[in-house]
């Protein structure tokens, strides 16, 4: 009987859900197949995690949408995908660092705010959000004081809630 | 807070932010309203998986059908099982080998007992003959030199001149030596015989004399004296 439950209740996790966190995924892999299987690996670590979830620490979804960014950018930076020539090719709205500056075609939700942020702070945003890099990266790749990598991404967030909220 | 929703908090923000969190009830609000807007544009901006996508993760995850927890956790779930049941084997392990000790202790104790019971009820047995007798007369056999402390009694029935001993304190004789008993009468020790003084009769039964003056006893190779090694009398008593 708990197992139908828990099937039944992973089934409705995906069916309202699962739309959502495609878009997430897509949004940092832009590929549609490795999309796909990033979505899969995205459940099962749903399914398999579901016991460490902790309701104090914040809503079900965020963690579900931690996830999902978390299982994305791992593909990013997988040996395959950087192999792979299924990489999106640079085009001109890609500046030195391999950030977005401009809105490109396929960019929704988080990712077309994105771009609504000025200069630096969208780079910033972009390189730690979206693809992953860490403060310590960050800072040796554009040469910025780790202290003023970390200020200026939060003020970045700040503005990225006010622009959704 | 962003940092934390968004998963890029370091651990010491989280830390630290989530105490906040604990602490004030407005950080709380501003955290789930920043969820909510983020859940919100999440889901406008949602796109629809393949369709055979769901079947091949419920694939994935197998027929078990159940939420299971992360794998370190289960790991550690099952070392915990396996511990719990290594400890109650041994617990009962040694709960047998307690209960096998306590069993034998008990059966020994019971025979310890019921030895006992029977001592007793050969000691009351021979009471009830001295007691009951009006004709017993009593002789205190105090030690003497070689054993001071040594002290015995002898009762006489000066009707049917049955002699009863009562040992109340001799040292046990070597295994080639035994007590005798002797009745001194007009003078001259007769012998009353012989006798291990084995502690499980209190009271020894003698062979009869006509009377004494007094009673003693001497310690004396196995088999008794004709006449008693003076230098050996352990108790005397005047009847």
């Amino acid at each position: 009987m708990l197992q139908q439950r828990n099937e039944k209740a992973f089934g409705y996790l995906y069916d309202n859900y699962s739309g959502a966190l495609y878009g997430i995924v897509n949004s940092i892999v832009t590929d549609k197949e490795i999309a796909n299987d990033v979505l899969q690996n995205v459940f099962v670590n749903i399914w398999r995690k579901i016991e460490s979830y902790d309701a104090l620490k914040g809503r079900l979804f965020t963690w579900m949408l931690n996830i999902a960014r978390n299982a994305a950018i791992d593909e990013l930076r997988s040996k395959g995908y950087r192999d792979s020539k299924k990489n999106q090719p640079l085009g001109e709205n890609v500046d030195v660092a391999g950030a977005v500056t401009g809105p490109a075609i396929n960019d929704v939700g988080l990712k077309n705010v994105l771009t609504k942020l000025k200069g630096e702070l969208r780079v910033l945003v972009d390189l730690s959000y979206f693809q992953g890099f860490t403060h310590e990266e960050i800072s040796k790749a554009l040469n910025i004081p780790l202290g003023t990598v970390k200020t200026r991404i939060r003020t970045a967030l700040i503005q990225l809630r006010t622009m959704i909220q | 807070m962003e940092s934390y929703v968004l998963g890029l908090a370091s651990d010491e923000e989280r830390r630290e932010f989530e105490k906040s969190c604990a602490q004030y009830p407005e950080v709380l609000a501003a955290r789930t309203a920043f969820e909510l807007a983020l859940e919100k544009q999440a889901m406008e901006n949602a796109i629809a998986p393949p369709a055979d996508l769901k079947n091949k993760i419920i694939d994935k995850i197998g027929t078990a059908g159940k939420f299971v927890p992360m794998q370190p956790e289960q790991v550690r779930k099952i070392s915990w099982l396996k511990y719990v049941a290594a400890a109650s084997v041994i617990l009962l392990a040694g709960s047998l080998y307690y209960n096998i000790n306590l069993y034998n202790k008990n059966k020994d104790l019971q025979r310890n007992y019921d030895s006992t019971v029977a001592k007793l009820n050969d000691m009351d047995k021979d009471m009830q003959i001295l007691q009951q007798n009006p004709n017993i007369r009593m002789a205190s056999m105090k030690g003497m030199d070689i054993s001071p402390q040594s002290y015995a009694t002898v009762y006489w029935d000066s009707i049917s001149h049955d002699v009863y001993l009562l040992v109340n304190n001799l040292p046990v004789p070597a295994s080639d030596k035994q007590y005798q008993l002797w009745a001194i009468l007009n003078g001259k020790p007769v012998d009353l015989g012989v006798s291990d003084i084995k502690k499980e009769r209190l009271l020894i039964q003698a062979k009869n004399t006509q009377g004494a003056e007094a009673f003693a006893i001497t310690l004396e190779n196995k088999g008794g004296s004709p006449t008693p090694t003076m230098e050996k009398i352990y108790v005397m008593g005047k009847l």
